[in-house]
């Protein structure tokens, strides 16, 4: 998956306004995010990288890059 | 005296003959209290959360909370007197009440109902304390005191009202939780209907789930400070907490192996189970479980729209409700699966 790509789909499978979210946006930032959309975000990474979030790792989650970086680098393509 | 010996043979051969050899649910009633929550109130309250958001990602548009004066012994009164309405009372010689919210820390809720209820006091009484899996946990005793042939009839009632453990400025809890209380009557039976089970455990877990204070190893604190969660709810160490990431990561961990290992036990595949009642922890939860494990979705109860997660009542609760609706029919084979606070887990199939 590409990162821009991972971007969009995050979004969309976790509801959010979608207006100009790039790699570098804070998540804190988005409408939307929430305790409903983190119940989302690991139901997402689980069904697609088979990767478990923990709850400190969610407290410490800055933009879509550090979602990126838990995943692990590798698992993406540079777009 | 031969013919004593022949005659007392004839006797133990008839009365093995005649002996029940299984359990089986005859039925449930249930309970919920008067006063209700719902979303639109949570929506004007809070202001964070759209009424219809809540509904289509939680499954829920309301939940029942107990008045001040209302216990959880009060909501397993009721649902036991709805269960057992025109049933002969003197056939019961077991009544079990799960709860984590009992009336005292003593005497036993149990004790008192059985007063209550006017059940025989040769009645064995007692509660046990677990959430999410507690009815699971009590059709496996239920199951045991009969074939054991310890008690004959067992009247199991799971009864919460986890509101009065919320804090009110706790939207995210509030909105999950609703209170109520559940009660089945458990009788031996020709064949057995209550299938074999699997149990567990991992107390890693329990301060996930909690309520900090007000039992011994922290009594309740009038002066407990109040904290911020992550999603900008407020709670106290008086209060519930609940880890719902590490909540979910524990249910997408435990509950696949979970049913798969009960299949097994039972020589069952998941072809050959006509309905699966989950807990009923939250509808987005418990669909990404379904779809995790691959159970159709027309085999799938959810029925957490008018109640909320009554905690240990959820399951009971929609068993007799896809009975009442005429989706779970005599014969069928049904997997059970609770799963929460401790952590604890249980499944278990059941013929209908």
């Amino acid at each position: 998956m590409k990162k821009k790509e991972f971007v969009i789909q995050l979004a969309e499978y976790c509801e959010f306004e979608n207006n100009g979210l790039t790699l570098e946006t804070q998540l804190k930032s988005v409408e939307g995010y929430d305790s409903l959309a983190v119940m989302s975000m690991i139901a997402f990474t689980d069904e697609n990288f088979n990767v478990k979030l923990t709850a400190q790792q969610i407290k410490e989650l800055s933009d879509f890059n550090s979602v990126i970086e838990l995943i692990g680098v590798d698992k993406f393509e540079d777009d | 005296m031969m013919n004593q010996i022949i005659s007392d043979n004839i006797r133990i051969l008839s009365h093995t003959k005649n002996k029940n050899m299984g359990t089986k649910i005859y039925r449930i009633g249930t309970y919920l209290p008067e006063n209700k929550l719902t979303n639109e109130q949570l929506a004007n309250d809070f202001g964070r959360w759209e009424p219809e958001k809540i509904e289509s990602k939680l499954g829920i548009r309301e939940r029942h909370i107990a008045g001040l004066e209302e216990t959880a012994g009060d909501l397993a009164y009721h649902a036991a007197q709805n269960v057992l309405f025109d049933y002969d009372r003197q056939k019961i010689d077991m009544l079990i009440l799960c709860t984590q919210s009992p009336d005292y820390f003593l005497p036993t809720t149990a004790c008192i109902l059985q007063d209550r209820l006017g059940l025989r006091t040769e009645t064995g009484a007692f509660d046990f304390n677990l959430g999410c899996s507690g009815f699971i946990y009590g059709l496996a005793m239920a199951k045991s005191f009969i074939n054991a042939g310890i008690a004959s009839t067992v009247l199991l009632i799971t009864a919460e009202t986890y509101s009065k453990h919320l804090n009110s400025k706790d939207l995210a809890n509030r909105t999950i939780f609703g209170d109520g209380a559940a009660a089945a009557i458990i009788e031996s039976t020709a064949n057995e209907q209550i299938f074999n089970f699997i149990l567990g455990t991992d107390g890693k877990g329990s301060n996930n789930l909690i309520v900090p204070n007000g039992c011994l190893r922290s009594k309740y604190n009038p002066q407990a400070v109040e904290k911020v969660t992550e999603s900008n709810d407020i709670y106290t160490e008086n209060d519930l907490f609940m880890n719902g990431p590490e909540i979910f990561n524990f249910t997408i961990e435990a509950v696949p192996s979970v049913v798969e290992k009960c299949l097994e036990k039972n020589n069952l595949t998941l072809n050959q189970i006509d309905f699966v009642i989950f807990h009923q922890a939250n509808k987005y939860m418990i669909e990404y479980l379904r779809k995790k494990i691959g159970i159709p979705k027309e085999k799938f109860y959810s029925n957490m729209l008018l109640t909320g997660n009554t905690v240990s009542s959820t399951i009971p609760i929609a068993y007799d409700d896809a009975i009442k609706n005429g989706l779970i029919q005599k014969g069928n084979k049904v997997l059970l699966c609770g799963f929460g606070v401790g952590y604890s887990w249980g499944a278990t199939i059941v013929e209908v």
